[in-house]
């Protein structure tokens, strides 16, 4: 064979090399950014988690209205407020107004200037007597020093975890004792029927398995917030839980990763696995 | 003559006070309230069975499906009635009944494909 025959034989197997070896460093930088979409975004601040905007008059009005769930939600269920009183899990479709209010329902469900929490008259929401002042302790959004709680005063004595409040310890320990029950609109129920703990098997060797309790979860929201809408009914194994799935916001994510303990924190639903995934 | 005139004068003014009176008792009593917590017969029936369908959904698990499917039907029965409803209460009892409802129907099929 002629040398020069042999040399373009060699450069044209270099340059095929080198082509493979690119498209493998394209699909692995595709993989890892992919996996990024896909991995849980950094939760905010605790004080910060779970912060609702309620804007539906942004025009004209008192100014949009910020919402804490963590402060409603160290004396109320999550039930109560989600499925009794009527505030819808997505945004702007609860319908919620000052009229609404006014006539009993949405925040006026608890906030009618009647109702006593620790002994205490729970203010008016949308009162006609009401003040600036006084609207200014809702729609507060851009405002300075009208808020009442302040989210690590009103938690120093709370349990912590990994990230801000651990809500079920708190629970646990009596530091909170949610009400389930608003005169007027709740039905009085026979005692929960609650169904049995039970482990998700996972599809990858690499991930731990999940140990789900239906009795965790049903103290907070009965069976109605998560059933049919958030998980419903399928012959078993038609449905895929993912972790992709959850970051989008639905099963787990509808509230893991809004509200509840953020998506981030690995072991509290995969015993074994690592804490918090950064 | 400024006898007479004087007696009305009088009756006028305790009529006034005593129709005063009357309408601060009625506020004190609890006068019109908010319309969560108002009760009228029309409003009673609906309530009634609204309440006596959805206070069951924490056992739902323990009905049959003969049970689970004349609740679902009850709370179709339901829907026409808070249709009419004034516009806040509507918004509130739509989304109750059909999260009830919706729980049902979820637990009758769950039961139909554990048979299956």
């Amino acid at each position: 064979m002629p040398m020069c025959s042999m040399r373009k034989g060699t450069r044209k197997n270099e340059r095929g090399l080198l082509l493979l070896v690119l498209a493998c460093g394209v699909l692995l930088l595709g993989n890892i950014a992919s996996a990024q979409v896909y991995l849980p975004k950094p939760p905010p601040e605790p004080s910060e988690y779970g912060t609702v905007i309620l804007d539906n008059h942004s025009t004209a009005g008192p100014g949009p209205v910020v919402f804490d769930h963590w402060l409603h939600r160290s004396r109320f269920t999550c039930r109560l407020c989600h499925v009794d009183i009527g505030f819808a899990m997505e945004a702007k479709a609860t319908g919620i107004s000052a009229s609404t209010n006014r006539e009993g329902f949405h925040c006026g469900a608890c906030h009618d200037g009647k109702k006593l929490f620790e002994g205490r008259p729970i203010f008016a929401a949308c009162s006609d007597a009401a003040n600036d002042k006084q609207c200014d302790r809702c729609h507060s959004l851009g405002k300075q020093g009208v808020r009442k709680y302040e989210y690590g005063k009103f938690t120093a004595k709370f349990p912590k975890g990994i990230y801000g409040v651990n809500w079920e310890a708190a629970e646990k320990s009596g530091v909170i004792k949610p009400v389930d029950f608003v005169e007027g609109l709740s039905v009085k129920k026979a005692p929960m029927q609650s169904r049995e703990d039970f482990g998700i098997k996972s599809g990858y060797s690499w991930v731990h398995p999940i140990e789900f309790s239906h009795k965790k979860h049903s103290i907070w929201n009965g069976c109605e917030l998560c059933h049919p809408e958030i998980f419903p009914s399928t012959p078993k194994g038609t449905i895929r839980f993912s972790m992709f799935s959850n970051i989008e916001g639905r099963y787990c994510g509808a509230c893991h990763g809004k509200v509840a303990f953020p998506l981030n924190n690995c072991q509290s639903c995969h015993p074994g696995a690592p804490l918090w995934a950064p | 003559m400024f006898f007479a005139t004087d007696f009305k004068a009088k009756m006028i003014t305790v009529v006034l006070v005593l129709g005063l009176v009357g309408l601060c008792s009625v506020r004190a009593m609890g006068g019109p309230q908010s319309s969560a917590a108002q009760a009228n017969p029309a409003q009673d029936t609906w309530r009634k069975e609204f309440n006596e369908v959805c206070s069951k959904t924490q056992a739902a698990m323990t009905f049959s499906q003969e049970e689970l499917t004349d609740l679902i039907l009850r709370c179709d029965a339901l829907l026409p009635q808070i249709e009419k409803l004034d516009e806040s209460q509507k918004k509130v009892y739509m989304g109750r009944l059909r999260m009830c409802r919706g729980l049902y129907a979820y637990v009758l099929d769950a039961k139909r494909n554990e048979k299956k």
